[in-house]
């Protein structure tokens, strides 16, 4: 075996330029898959991350009707029970009351719809990041009456800024229209402009003082400390509190749970071509190896070569080809990944509205699981092997006393 | 005892239109430690001849026998197990593995063997200073001169020990000075270790050594003549 491996090594390094290109295609083409699937990839976590941590979270609680109707009469009665089987749960980071009123904003010269989502500031700080959001001004701090958070886009759409007034018009639960003036104390910004420009954000004892009613919940949102206990922890609420609809993030929001599977897929497909393109590539050299060492294959198998051993020789070719493309490939490629990932790659000079109005960041930080780079070592392997099935055929069918005459 | 015999052998080529019969009825002995020269006009069917002898190509009738054994039947990987223990190849383009020194290519059919890396070592160095190539162990092939590239073919194919060496055209692409080296080694290793050698040529300084000379005439033998030296 090991001459056997000897030999292999060698021919790999006979016709040094064409090994050298060939290693170099391998290497090139897995950096470019690995780059375009860590940049890939690193967007959609950012998508998928920013979702859960700033818009949906693990778990949402709403009444039945109050997802039909959103009126906010629906209410999660047992909102107390609930909060307090939640905070003592170790599975909950943390969780979140809301009061949730559909109204209008205007200024002097906009008007616009909105969800008006009274919150507990200290309860948002750690289940949607809110402070962490903001652009502009503070989180209801500069403001001690009637503060309100509004997402950029809402706010460069009615071009308010911090300190500003705007007025909040919206159904009590009486049915009656109320308003009330409130002062922007703060803008922030997520990764999708649809939510800035349609949520606004205010104090939930203000909203009831307003609404006519206190401790109004209509959704509870809950972040877990593991995304994976999310359909477990659901099916577990949703079994102590019958009355309500419990819904996982993949629910609450169907295109996140798309995203996921759909990049999944392309990441697939992506690697697939990659693959492909390698196995021909590869196909075709030791097609050519077998076509210019024909007369010395003859030799090896007229002197006593087993036909295994001449057939192993030409997949151990290979494979060396390919594992020395490979690592040379997956270190460039991981190494552009690590110096990337920290800083991340600004695509904002190519629009950076456009990647917010689709949820994703202008930044990328291009990242990758370990467990990737361990399943296309595999796969190269595996294609390699299946690559070379056919010219190591090609090499056990020559007729010895033809092969040695060949010139 | 005969160490090759065949009987009635015929090869028939099909690979154009027209059949061409490369051998024909050929019946022939040869004994341990013969210095056989197969000789005659291109396409006579020396080479064939050397193919259906060396197990490297089967006859379309007829049978080959190496100490009694039927090689004509054998199943491929049986056949190449068989010329690994039994024939050594010389061939005119030398044909060395160019990734391996000279030590290692006569080294590497003994690895096929299974020898232990001592005998290897030990026979592989013995073999390349009996052709004269002591100073070339770590040289490669394409290092070596044509002659010297054809002498560690020599020791390679002493290497198995086998019954008897097939060379086909051995001194073909040799100068003068190289081939009757080459023959020298040849003949003493006929003469002192009895090794039986098969030649096919059309080298008059082989016909010149050997002890018998078959002449093949459009795949038949015309003559069989028998020399003292």
């Amino acid at each position: 075996m090991k001459l056997l491996l000897k030999i292999s090594w060698r021919n790999v390094w006979r016709n040094k330029a064409r090994s050298i290109v060939f290693i170099l295609a391998i290497g090139f083409g897995l950096w470019g898959g690995i780059f375009a699937t860590a940049l890939m990839k690193g967007m959609i976590d950012q998508q998928f991350n920013s979702s859960i941590r700033n818009l949906v979270s693990h778990i949402q609680i709403h009444h039945p009707e109050f997802i039909k109707e959103k009126e906010s009469t629906y209410t999660i009665t047992r909102a107390e029970e609930i909060s307090s089987m939640l905070d003592g749960n170790s599975k909950v980071n943390a969780h979140a009351e809301r009061t949730v009123v559909s109204g209008m904003l205007a200024n002097a010269s906009f008007t616009s719809g909105v969800e008006i989502y009274g919150i507990n500031a200290e309860q948002e700080k750690l289940t949607i990041s809110l402070e962490e959001s903001l652009v502009e001004g503070d989180y209801f701090e500069s403001v001690s009456r009637n503060p309100i958070l509004l997402g950029h886009t809402l706010a460069d759409k009615m071009k308010i800024s911090p300190g500003n007034r705007i007025i909040l018009t919206f159904q009590d639960l009486n049915g009656d229209i109320t308003s009330a003036a409130f002062r922007v104390s703060g803008i922030y910004r997520t990764s999708n402009s649809l939510n800035d420009e349609r949520k606004v954000y205010v104090l939930q004892d203000d909203l009831a003082v307003l609404l006519d009613g206190y401790g109004i919940i209509n959704e509870i949102a809950i972040l877990l400390n593991e995304l994976d206990e999310t359909n477990a922890f659901r099916d577990e609420l949703q079994g102590l509190f019958p009355q309500y609809e419990i819904r996982s993030w993949a629910q609450l929001s169907p295109d996140l749970s798309f995203m996921n599977e759909f990049t999944g897929m392309m990441l697939l497909i992506l690697i697939s071509i990659i693959l492909f393109a390698l196995a021909f590539g590869l196909l075709n050299t030791m097609l050519m190896t077998i076509f210019e060492r024909t007369r010395e294959l003859g030799v090896l198998l007229s002197v006593g070569m087993s036909k295994v051993r001449v057939f192993s020789m030409i997949l151990l070719e290979t494979t060396f080809l390919v594992i020395t493309g490979s690592v040379f490939g997956t270190l460039i490629g991981a190494l552009t990944v690590a110096l990337t990932q920290q800083k991340g790659i600004d695509l904002s000079p190519f629009g950076a509205e456009a990647f917010s109005d689709f949820g994703f960041d202008a930044v990328i930080h291009p990242t990758l699981d370990q467990v990737f780079y361990l399943n296309l070592a595999i796969l190269v392997l595996i294609t390699s092997l299946l690559a070379s099935v056919y010219p190591a055929y090609k090499a056990l069918k020559l007729n010895p006393a033809e092969a040695v005459r060949k010139e | 005892m005969a160490v090759i015999k065949t009987l009635d052998l015929e090869k028939i080529y099909n690979s154009t239109h027209v059949p061409v019969k490369a051998l024909n009825k050929v019946n022939l002995e040869i004994e341990k430690g013969e210095f056989t020269a197969i000789v005659g006009p291109s396409g006579s069917g020396k080479t064939t001849l050397l193919n259906i002898v060396g197990g490297l190509d089967k006859p379309t009738a007829g049978k080959v026998f190496i100490d009694d054994e039927e090689i004509n039947t054998m199943k491929d990987n049986k056949l190449i197990n068989f010329r690994l223990r039994n024939i050594g190849f010389v061939f005119q383009s030398y044909n060395l593995i160019p990734v391996l020194t000279a030590k290692e290519n006569v080294s590497f059919i003994m690895l096929l063997q299974k020898k232990s890396k001592k005998e290897m070592d030990r026979r592989a160095e013995e073999l390349l200073r009996e052709v004269g190539m002591a100073d070339k162990f770590d040289v490669r092939p394409n290092k070596l001169s044509g002659g010297q590239q054809q002498r560690v073919a020599v020791a390679r194919a002493l290497a198995s020990r086998p019954k008897f060496i097939l060379a086909d055209e051995p001194t073909a692409n040799l100068d003068t000075a190289s081939a009757f080296n080459l023959l020298d080694i040849m003949a003493r290793l006929n003469r002192e270790e009895h090794i039986t050698l098969i030649f096919s040529t059309h080298d008059q300084r082989v016909i010149e050594r050997a002890r018998r000379v078959i002449t093949l005439v459009d795949g038949a033998i015309s003559k069989d003549e028998q020399f003292n030296q």
